[in-house]
């Protein structure tokens, strides 16, 4: 799990990205292919803290498949992390819609419960009960943990990429923490999590 | 730091993040990319190939059908483009039916727009929401009256005349703006909830970001978990975060908008700074530039010890009121980048007509 400390996101990387989306959006496949790359974990990460885990890696090919569509029809590319936020978010909302007509689109504790059983050794059944547990925090906190302790982002990514404030990624990722911590410690008293 | 590990892998590791970066890593993403470029190829090909494969009659027609309407889409978008109109926002109906101008949206009728000075209204039983894919997502909520102000590239302003939005912002800060009949809320990136009565009487509550809250010279930051409120002529009160103790929020509900003798005053001043916790920096910070002289240096006080200074940042220059030095101390809550905000305020300090 070793990673390079990153403090500031580098100006450069920001114009190298405006730089792909505007070739992207021109019909350079190989610059979307290489905001795939940027972008995936991003992606892969909402997606997980919203819908069940078997479906995320299908969903994360058909939300690049959309914005593959719908990108001549961005007109600031330095809004592209945040658009393609909101397309991901959509998505996960319509697989619920699709898959739980008339009903209001909530987390499937079912679903988590599911997973958790069918889940076969120890680490996994663990890796399972801290999902759902993350799963289970608001909206605001189990997206950016998500996407620090499942996808390795770091801060400053998870701000440049989401299009987000340092400030807002910073205080959701330490309220998280924390009640992460609270809830781990109570969902797992006595159980293998310490 | 333990905190700067979770920030950004930095410092010293915290046992516990390790642990759960561990736990879940067997969830990261890690198939590869899809070929992208074969997608491509294959519509550009069939594409090309229907096309060539048209009678030359069709290929002529089609032709000048494009220029027709290339020609008209020109004449559309100068004329949009002068009068700074932008594209329209979709308006989806979610309950009962809301109107927007004259027209009804219906269980079968389909997604409307809402453009520059039309008004979009919900009664009691309607409620519907509003995108633009540049910018954000505004759900209205029933009993609403919210209107296109502006709409230009990089400035979208709303009014909520009445009622209750629940705003998802995702456009850069400082481009989105909501004027209320008693402050302007400008969003600094952001997921909050608006609230207007009908005595033009306001509530903010930020779900995550901050928000800027503006009017006749006051202004005041609401961040993930604080709420602000507003009044008519008074413009916005003093942020206080939700879990704040019940005296805390009553004195400084007092404090912000009813009328008292000094003695009061001190009183209720005395209340906030006793009761006042970490989190409620937030407050103190604020009220610093809100108090009189002479009850500066007791809020400062009390404030250094519940989040001291920055170096650079001294009690003469907060107590003159330095401008620099207060925005440096509130970047040090970590809350969000103050120059955001002194960045676009000053372009949205004009109200538009139903701000008091």
């Amino acid at each position: 799990m070793e990673r390079q400390a990153v403090t500031d996101w580098p100006a450069a990387e920001s114009r190298e990205e405006d730089s792909l989306v505007s070739a992207a959006r021109d019909g350079d496949r190989v610059a979307f292919g290489r905001l795939y790359d940027r972008y995936a974990r991003m992606v892969h990460g909402i997606l997980l803290a919203r819908v069940p885990p078997r479906e995320v890696d299908d969903l994360v090919q058909e939300v690049f498949l959309l914005a593959l569509r719908r990108l001549h029809g961005l007109r600031d590319v330095s809004c592209f992390g945040a658009w393609l936020g909101t397309i991901t978010r959509n998505r996960a909302n319509d697989y619920f819609r699709k898959a739980i007509p008339n009903e209001k689109v909530t987390e499937p504790v079912d679903e988590n419960h599911a997973e958790s059983r069918a889940a076969n050794s120890a680490a996994e059944q663990e890796a399972a009960m801290v999902l759902s547990v993350v799963r289970g925090l608001p909206d605001a906190y189990r997206e950016p943990l998500i996407l620090r302790l499942v996808e390795g982002m770091t801060g400053p990514e998870i701000a440049a990429r989401t299009g987000l404030t340092h400030g807002s990624v910073r205080v959701n990722l330490y309220r998280g923490m924390q009640l992460l911590r609270e809830k781990l410690a109570g969902t797992a008293r006595g159980a293998s999590w310490a | 730091m333990k905190d700067d590990y979770l920030w950004d892998g930095s410092g010293e590791p915290d046992p516990e993040v390790q642990k759960l970066e561990t736990v879940l890593g067997r969830y990261r993403h890690n198939p590869p990319a899809p070929a992208f470029d074969q997608v491509a190829e294959i519509r550009n090909v069939k594409q090309r190939r229907n096309f060539l494969n048209w009678d030359w009659e069709y290929q002529l027609g089609a032709v000048a059908a494009v220029c027709v309407l290339a020609v008209t889409v020109f004449f559309v978008m100068r004329q949009r483009s002068t009068r700074n109109l932008g594209p329209s926002w979709d308006v989806a109906r979610l309950e009962g039916a809301p109107r927007v101008g004259w027209h009804s949206l219906g269980e079968k009728s389909g997604p409307g727009k809402l453009s520059v000075g039309q008004t979009l209204v919900t009664d009691s039983a309607s409620r519907a929401s509003i995108t633009l894919d540049e910018t954000g997502r505004v759900e209205v909520d029933p009993g609403s009256r919210l209107r296109l102000v502006t709409n230009g590239p990089g400035r979208k302003r709303l009014s909520l005349e009445r009622g209750t939005i629940h705003a998802v912002i995702w456009a850069p800060p400082g481009q989105f703006v909501v004027d209320t009949p008693s402050a302007i809320a400008v969003d600094l990136g952001c997921v909050y909830t608006l609230h207007v009565d009908d005595s033009g009487a306001g509530l903010l509550r930020t779900t995550m970001g901050w928000v800027g809250f503006k009017l006749n010279g006051h202004e005041s930051f609401i961040t993930a978990g604080a709420i602000c409120q507003t009044r008519p002529k008074i413009g916005p009160g003093t942020p206080y975060f939700e879990s704040a103790s019940e005296s805390f929020r009553n004195a400084l509900s007092r404090f912000d908008f009813e009328p008292h003798t000094p003695a009061e005053r001190n009183a209720l001043l005395g209340i906030l700074l006793v009761d006042a916790r970490k989190d409620d920096a937030l407050t103190l910070w604020h009220l610093l530039s809100r108090v009189s002289d002479a009850d500066r240096p007791g809020v400062y006080d009390r404030l250094a010890s519940l989040a001291p200074p920055p170096a650079g940042v001294t009690r003469d220059g907060i107590l003159c009121l330095d401008r620099q030095m207060l925005d440096n101390w509130w970047s040090s809550f970590g809350y969000g980048e103050i120059w955001l905000w002194r960045t676009y305020e000053s372009d949205w300090s004009q109200p538009s007509r139903n701000t008091k």
